[in-house]
């Protein structure tokens, strides 16, 4: 990284996406011809600089991997900080809605999908970082059929024993019942969750649990996982959120619900949305899953390359990603 | 849990033996539910280790590695020197304690001004913002948000003595010049795994902590890994408070060589770090180290024959024994009339009292209190202070 690099060497091209405390542009090296997605983040001259820009980019630093989008570069001017990613064609949620049958994937497409998040998670938790946002908007994809992490903004490094942390984290669709019972105290399983909700989402199109407030989310959750009692949840009536009124859901069978997913798929679908964390799958144990066996042949000899080759098995795949595509997972 | 290890805004400092006596109901449930939560918690810990306890190591090793300050390179400065940095402890310790800032964010802040240090040059009128943009950045990378110390309250802790502008380019520069690698395993992530391992007791936790904080002023501990500072200052902490020993394998020669050096730090340990550590909620271990001091120095003195009183061998024996000389040294040269631009060491009345941005916005020129040289250290015997041979050899920054 060097910090003199100037923003001239990018030519800046249409915007991708705008979030809270950045904007995204596409961009090109002036000297390479590469594409690069631009993150354009304000500087605020009381506060410094951003507090989610200095754990996005130290955090991003550690990450490298295929299946975490890469910062090339920190640009610093007098008023911005630039960061200046790998290009990718689009987020997941995009992908869905212009590629996808009413939002809906196909089979082998989610499995690839679901593999590489998985490979993503794992990689991260090893380098004991919890994303803690992961929603299909910060999913990037390439017409390569390739999916990385992004959007680090809420990440943080998590310690063992595991830290108290703020639940105000994650998308609330995508957010796991124990954060939203309250506890300050989760750990890598808080990704999983939202890597199971994702899955589900894949398949159908619509988000699996799409609550309007915290309350809505918790039934929403408890009307198709069964409402936990101190029973099957020993703790629960602990949780800061815990009400003795909550109506008492049976729990339905995912198969019911998503008669699209094939069994093995529901089973490890099941073992990502356990309602207690402690139960729920871990990214390295679910990477391991049969349901991954058919995938298993090209992902073999590919562990040493790039890792690009990976849809090419599967012909069904190769809707192209729109290059219009809007996102803001940076 | 490291959140739980902090008192709250208001307490510390303030020396009170009696938590209420009346506990309500609700306070009852709610201890009930917080130790409820802590058991999850610790369920959670230790399903987090089984699964990837040892990648984790693996990376933080790799990291520790890669983020270890070079005292030897610090040793370069022209400007700032190794007596001045036990005031911008101070300091940096007043502010993370000011602030309720996790325990981590102190030896991540050291560990950035320390890193800095050993790449850029830095002015002496300088120390002090470098100081402060390293607990900025550490604050923001593991505090919560409405936690992160304002620029202008960082401002009034320094008194105004620079300009608001200067916080933020600072702090980009700190960042740039560390390649914003911020991430780095403190030895508190280490401690807290040695802890949970051994199942050690708050109070060796406390113990251990202070004298890690100790550490922090002393040039011999800049470059050493924070894990093999975890477990030796574990082991002394458990020393002191005599509690058996565990059986924690195989010990290295840089990790006997960091026990023996601690050991001999303990003394003369800064007032400020020591009325922190007096609190109850730290388990008053500054006190019960210092009355095993006393009890080390009562037992060698009964046991040695009547000697005349060694203070002067002591004092210039010590001057050359510390590699990192203390406040308490303040003979020589440069600090009696003081430095340009030192850092402020605010006095005991109006610290950690929720009034105290108040107290520091008023004077332009802030107050230094420096300590006075110790009469006390008579009181200690000789092989209580004079250090093993290799430290002569690291003697040689004395001279600037």
């Amino acid at each position: 990284m060097d910090g003199k690099r100037h923003p001239s060497s990018f030519q800046q091209l249409e915007k991708l996406g705008e979030g809270t405390y950045a904007t995204v542009f596409k961009g090109r090296n002036r000297q390479t011809g590469e594409l690069v997605a631009l993150k354009e983040i304000h500087l605020d001259s009381e506060e410094g600089t951003p507090s989610t820009a200095i754990r996005e980019i130290s955090l991003m630093k550690e990450l490298k991997h295929d299946n975490i989008v890469a910062l090339h570069d920190v640009i610093h001017t007098e008023n911005k900080l630039m960061l200046v990613f790998e290009y990718m064609d689009g987020d997941l949620k995009k992908y869905m809605d212009t590629s996808g049958d009413r939002g809906a994937l196909k089979p082998m497409v989610i499995k690839s999908f679901m593999y590489q998040l998985l490979k993503g998670i794992d990689f991260c938790h090893k380098n004991r970082v919890l994303h803690r946002d992961l929603k299909p908007q910060n999913l990037l994809i390439n017409s390569k059929g390739a999916l990385k992490l992004g959007d680090f903004g809420l990440a943080r490094a998590f310690g063992i024993p595991v830290n108290t942390f703020s639940n105000e984290v994650v998308t609330l669709w995508y957010r796991a019942p124990d954060v939203l019972l309250g506890s300050r105290t989760y750990n890598t399983s808080i990704d999983i969750w939202s890597a199971g909700c994702i899955m589900a989402e894949m398949y159908t199109g619509r988000p699996l649990f799409p609550g309007t407030t915290n309350e809505d989310q918790i039934v929403r959750i408890f009307r198709i996982m069964g409402t936990p009692t101190e029973r099957t949840w020993p703790g629960l009536s602990q949780f800061p959120e815990y009400k003795t009124t909550w109506q008492m859901y049976a729990t339905q069978g995912l198969q019911t619900i998503l008669p699209q997913i094939d069994p093995a798929g529901i089973d490890l679908l099941q073992r990502m949305l356990q309602l207690r964390p402690e139960l729920r799958t871990s990214a390295h144990d679910a990477l391991q899953h049969p349901w991954f066996n058919d995938l298993m042949q090209p992902q073999q000899q590919q562990h040493h390359q790039p890792q690009q080759p990976m849809m090419q098995p599967h012909r069904g795949y190769q809707q192209t990603v729109p290059s219009q595509a809007t996102y803001d997972g940076y | 849990m490291a959140f739980s290890n902090r008192p709250s805004d208001d307490t510390f400092f303030v020396e009170s033996d009696q938590p209420s006596h009346r506990i309500s109901a609700r306070d009852a449930a709610k201890m009930i539910a917080r130790n409820k939560q802590e058991v999850l918690a610790n369920e959670l810990s230790r399903l987090a280790c089984d699964e990837y306890l040892e990648d984790i190591m693996q990376h933080m090793r790799h990291m520790e590695d890669e983020t270890l300050p070079d005292a030897n390179l610090i040793d370069m400065q022209r400007e700032i020197q190794w007596f001045m940095r036990p005031y911008l402890v101070d300091f940096l310790i007043e502010a993370h304690a000011a602030f309720s800032l996790l325990p981590e964010t102190l030896f991540l802040t050291v560990n950035l001004l320390d890193r800095y240090c050993s790449k850029r040059v830095v002015y002496k009128q300088h120390y002090q913002l470098v100081g402060c943009a390293a607990l900025l950045i550490a604050a923001k990378y593991g505090d919560k948000k409405d936690r992160v110390p304002q620029i202008n309250e960082l401002n009034n802790m320094c008194c105004g003595l620079y300009d608001a502008g200067m916080f933020t380019q600072m702090e980009m520069h700190v960042l740039n010049t560390l390649d914003w690698n911020i991430g780095h395993p403190t030895v508190d992530f280490f401690t807290q795994l040695i802890v949970a391992e051994e199942r050690d007791s708050r109070e060796v936790e406390h113990m251990a902590a202070y004298i890690c904080e100790i550490a922090l002023y002393h040039r011999d501990f800049v470059s050493t890994k924070p894990s093999i500072m975890a477990r030796a200052s574990l082991a002394l902490a458990r020393a002191i408070l005599l509690k058996p020993e565990v059986n924690d394998g195989e010990w290295d020669h840089t990790e006997n060589v960091t026990l023996l050096t601690l050991s001999q730090h303990l003394h003369q340990p800064s007032v400020t770090l020591s009325r922190k550590y007096s609190n109850p909620y730290y388990s008053k271990v500054s006190g019960k180290l210092a009355d095993f001091l006393a009890q080390q120095a009562a037992i060698a003195r009964r046991g040695a024959p009547l000697s005349p009183p060694c203070e002067t061998t002591l004092s210039s024996k010590a001057n050359n024994v510390y590699s990192t000389p203390q406040k308490g040294f303040g003979s020589m040269p440069g600090v009696a009339d003081g430095y340009m631009t030192p850092p402020i060491t605010p006095d005991g009345a109006c610290f950690g009292q929720n009034g105290m941005m108040k107290d520091y916005q008023a004077p332009p020129r802030c107050p230094v209190t420096p300590t006075p040289q110790p009469n006390h250290m008579s009181a200690y015997p000789q092989h209580m202070v004079a250090g093993p041979s290799y430290y002569e050899g690291t003697s040689s920054h004395m001279s600037y």
